[in-house]
């Protein structure tokens, strides 16, 4: 009996004695469920090995200068290397031989490009994503197949609409006016100007487009077309610019020709330029969005699709806000009315 | 070794020990695996569900987190207070008190009186200005004292920073638990810093969102930062320490226990996305078994209970199969003591019954055996000491010498020397005790030598004769059967006148019998005398009683070697004569049996 009982004892023992020792060899946690594994987050490539290339249409103009600015900073922010360059004078041509530069450069990751014509540049820009570049157009568009996704600064019909509306309230909504544009080819201008048409169209009757000047976005050039129009109709109540050349050179020709108020000059212009101008009357008032924030918003998304990470509708960009995503288009924003009490707010 | 000492224990202790491992072990087996396998399960269940649980509860932290974050976004819904933050330097100090109070009260209807109960207060830090708008009191955090870090140069690339409340000297009313929301402010449009927002949160927001994950109030609820630093603990007190063991927690969305602990711990983790901090779950393994520890009391108690049952029931058994061996054993040995008047008293039909059943026939038949043996030896004798005092009888010697005196005086020579010649030869058969059986011939010629004696005494009134009808010099018979029945004969003849004739005659029967006849002219026996004589006759061989009378004698010789089936029997008619028959089987044996 008591030898049993002792037996049993020491069977029982040796069980205990082996689940501690068991327990003695695992880890100080048990893992029980596991739903996923924290990612420990790993940096794809460093940021600085990173070249994105930001084309603008032309170089030297205040807007693309502001673009720069605005690249160039977002470059310092995000840590990536930004390389801006452009063509002297609007020309596709020109913008295909820096595309091609860089596709042999093989340096950049990213091209960025603000098309001087939608159709021309396809071929280079297919070229450079079977050189694994990515490719997005901003400022300006080309057919979709030639880009990922485009970058609006302001959605088109918004700001055609809008463009209409400021010369309208600025001439009282009759009399002559004539459209200064930038390059024919440019499909963002284009666009707007489908949408002044529109709109002059459905609300303002008593109003009459006379003429729609190319001016290639030279200033030079424009200045002369803005000369031109103001001489060949002596009842003109009022110039869009549609580019961001526009606006200046029709500026400077009214207050040359001493019409300060009597002709309406509106359009698309940086305030810096402007700022004279709109004070004096010689212009009423100029709308544009920031071009330092559309180059930053084009190099933040150039660095986020080298994370595979794509734009979407309201998406938080660091330094820009929210955006907008229209199919493969992204909007940046509202545009901006300048006038002559505002315009020392801003810098650009 | 311990089975040797296993095998060498007794039956009893072997037995229960077997019944009680082959009880206990598979219960207690049982009872641990379902036990064990019952809490674990109980333990993955939980762990399963906490994780599942902290993830709906940290999508709510995330989305009032998220919403949180974009709280700064409200300041640029104003383009006059963007305006007014865009400004550098003022003319004179009314225009930058009227541009505070404008600020101040754009926040103050933006954050504080719009019912958004969480916000403590709102700062806004630019170019040495800071407006601000609070809904209690509050210490700390002026733009002097306040770091530079988190002055205007603030440059988070847009991203909303959370300070806790250690980083700042910011206090509250009451020491409300808080986080500050910093962001920086951006002029989007000409890319430049404006200045940054902090914006404070009462913590009460994730009690809401954590109070259902402690219903019971049994675990604690904390969330660390990336540092491990505690963000908000369900205990107060705890907030803003460090958990050491922060860096040592596996790195995984799910449950995980603690095993060295003495009380152990399962741990839930899940990650917030808003933020880097990270959302824990901790409950003493203990609580989660609490109820299933009742269960696992009760099974113990059924268990020990059933253990002590079945121990009794084994002690039971093995003493129901032990016990009546150990009687056995006890009986055995005063058998071997020489008592044989053991008993086995079990009424059963199993196999212990059967045992009991066939050792006490088996003592009995001992015994039996036994005594047949003795009394036969007894009888055997009894017979030779009757025939050895009949011979010496005084009497008989007496006149068996006077008899030769006789002839001596006749000088008949020729008598004396068969005479002496027959008592020699009496004496010398009656010495030779060896061979119990005897020829049936050596029988006769001793009876022959008998006679022919007490011839020569009585002359003419003894006459004897044989009738042999069978070679008696092959069978076997016990020794001194006729003797007794002789002298009877002559005793009881010699009183009558006549001569006494006895008549000896043996023959064999059909079925394998000698019948000795033994036949006087004597004055026979009384009827009832008769009667009584064959009622004794008739009655167990073995009874004791007077060695006296030799016929009894000898009838219980002969029924004790042969069986009962054989013996004497007498017949008489008064005045007529007896006549004795003696039945044996015809064996050639000289052995008994």
């Amino acid at each position: 009996m008591k030898r049993g009982l002792s037996m049993l004892c020491s069977i029982i023992m040796l069980l205990i004695v082996s689940a501690c020792v068991k327990g003695a060899e695992e880890d100080l946690y048990k893992v029980v469920y596991k739903s996923e594994e924290v990612d420990i987050e790993v940096e794809d490539k460093q940021n600085t090995e990173y070249s994105i290339a930001i084309i603008p249409k032309l170089i030297n103009i205040p807007y693309f200068n502001a673009v720069e600015e605005g690249a160039l900073k977002a470059g310092k922010d995000l840590g990536v290397h930004v390389i801006y360059k452009g063509p002297r004078t609007a020309e596709p041509s020109q913008q295909i031989q820096i595309i091609n530069e860089f596709i042999e450069g093989g340096e950049v990751d990213v091209i960025a490009v603000s098309a001087n014509d939608p159709e021309k540049l396809v071929p280079v820009l297919k070229k450079a994503k079977q050189h694994n570049i990515r490719v997005i157009t901003w400022d300006a568009d080309t057919m979709p197949e030639g880009r990922e996704f485009f970058i609006n600064m302001v959605h088109p019909e918004t700001l055609g609409r809008h463009l209409m509306d400021t010369l309208a309230w600025n001439t009282g909504e009759e009399g002559e006016f004539a459209i200064m544009t930038g390059a024919n080819s440019a499909a963002n201008l284009n666009e707007w100007l489908k949408w002044i048409k529109v709109q002059h169209k459905e609300y303002y009757p008593s109003m009459s487009l006379v003429e729609v000047a190319a001016t290639d976005d030279d200033p030079h050039k424009a200045y002369t077309i803005a000369k031109r129009l103001i001489a060949d109709y002596p009842n003109l109540k009022g110039i869009i610019g549609n580019s961001s050349v526009g606006p200046p050179a029709a500026a400077q020709a009214v207050q040359e020709a001493g019409k300060n108020g009597e002709i309406a000059v509106v359009g698309l212009s940086p305030p810096n330029d402007m700022n004279e101008y709109l004070k004096n009357d010689a212009a009423q008032v100029v709308t544009l969005w920031s071009p330092k924030k559309l180059g930053y918003l084009t190099v933040a998304l150039s660095r986020n699709i080298l994370s595979n990470y794509l734009p979407y509708d309201n998406q938080d960009i660091p330094g820009v806000g929210k955006i907008r995503m229209m199919n493969d288009m992204v909007i940046m924003g509202e545009p901006i009315d300048f006038v002559k009490e505002n315009v020392d707010q801003y810098d650009f | 070794m311990i089975f040797k000492k296993f095998r060498d224990s007794k039956l009893m202790s072997k037995l229960m020990l077997t019944y009680i491992l082959l009880t206990v072990i598979p219960i207690s087996v049982l009872g641990y695996i379902a036990y064990s396998q019952y809490t674990k399960s109980i333990e993955d269940e939980v762990g399963k569900y906490i994780p599942q649980l902290l993830e709906q509860a940290n999508n709510n932290i995330d989305n009032q987190i998220n919403d949180f974050k974009n709280l700064p976004d409200a300041v640029y819904n104003s383009s006059q207070v963007i305006e007014i933050l865009r400004k550098d330097a003022y003319q004179t100090k009314s225009t930058l008190l009227q541009d505070e109070f404008i600020v101040n009260s754009y926040l103050s209807r933006t954050y504080i009186n719009n019912g958004n109960n969480d916000i403590l207060g709102v700062f806004v830090l630019s170019k040495g200005r800071m407006f601000k708008s609070a809904k209690m009191n509050y210490k700390g955090f002026n733009k002097d004292s306040f770091p530079m870090i988190y002055g205007d140069d603030v440059d988070l690339q847009g991203r909303v920073e959370i300070i806790l409340p250690s980083q700042t000297d910011i206090t509250f009313e009451n020491n409300v638990p808080f986080i500050l929301f910093m962001r920086e402010l951006r002029d989007y449009e000409n890319q430049e810093t404006l200045g940054a927002v902090f914006i404070a949160i009462q913590l009460s927001f994730l009690d809401e969102a954590l109070k259902s994950l402690d219903k019971d109030h049994i675990s604690s609820i904390w969330i660390a930062d990336q540092n491990g630093k505690n963000v908000y603990h369900t205990n107060s007190d705890l907030i803003g320490e460090s958990d050491e063991n922060y860096s040592n927690y596996p790195n995984i969305n799910g449950s995980f226990r603690t095993t060295q602990l003495a009380q152990n711990q399962l741990i839930s983790r899940n990650e917030l996305s808003a933020t880097d901090w990270t959302l824990f779950h901790s409950v003493a393994l203990q609580d989660l078994t609490k109820e299933t520890d009742m269960v696992r009391n009760g099974t113990i108690i059924v268990f020990i209970i059933f253990v002590l049952l079945s121990t009794i029931i084994s002690i039971f058994l093995a003493w129901n199969v032990s016990s009546p061996l150990n009687k056995l054993t006890r009986l055995m040995k005063r058998v071997e003591q020489g008592n044989f008047n053991v008993d086995l008293p079990i009424n059963k039909n199993d196999e212990i019954g059967i045992l009991a059943n066939s050792f006490n026939s088996m003592i009995q038949k001992i015994n039996q055996l036994i005594k047949k043996n003795y009394q036969i030896e007894l009888r055997q004798k009894d017979a030779e000491l009757y025939a050895l005092q009949s011979q010496i009888n005084p009497h008989f010697m007496y006149n068996t010498l006077e008899t030769i005196g006789y002839a001596v005086d006749e000088e008949d020579k020729e008598t004396v020397t068969k005479m002496v010649t027959l008592l020699g030869k009496m004496l010398r058969y009656s010495l030779n005790n060896k061979e119990k059986l005897v020829l049936i011939s050596q029988e006769l010629d001793h009876i022959n030598d008998y006679l022919t004696i007490q011839k020569f005494r009585f002359e003419d009134r003894v006459d004897f004769h044989f009738d042999e009808q069978i070679d008696t010099s092959i069978f076997y018979m016990p020794k001194f059967v006729m003797q007794p029945i002789i002298e009877n004969s002559i005793k009881y003849g010699l009183e009558k006148l006549e001569p006494t004739l006895i008549s000896i005659s043996i023959k064999k029967t059909n079925n394998d019998e000698l019948h000795i006849r033994i036949e006087d002219n004597g004055p026979g026996i009384e009827k009832e005398v008769l009667t009584k004589l064959n009622h004794s006759l008739g009655q167990n061989p073995m009874a004791k009683r007077s060695s006296n009378f030799g016929l009894i004698n000898v009838h219980a010789r002969i029924a004790m070697i042969y069986g009962s089936a054989y013996g004497i029997r007498v017949e008489s008619e008064k005045e007529k004569g007896t006549v004795v028959i003696i039945k044996i089987p015809a064996s050639t044996n000289r052995e008994i049996g």
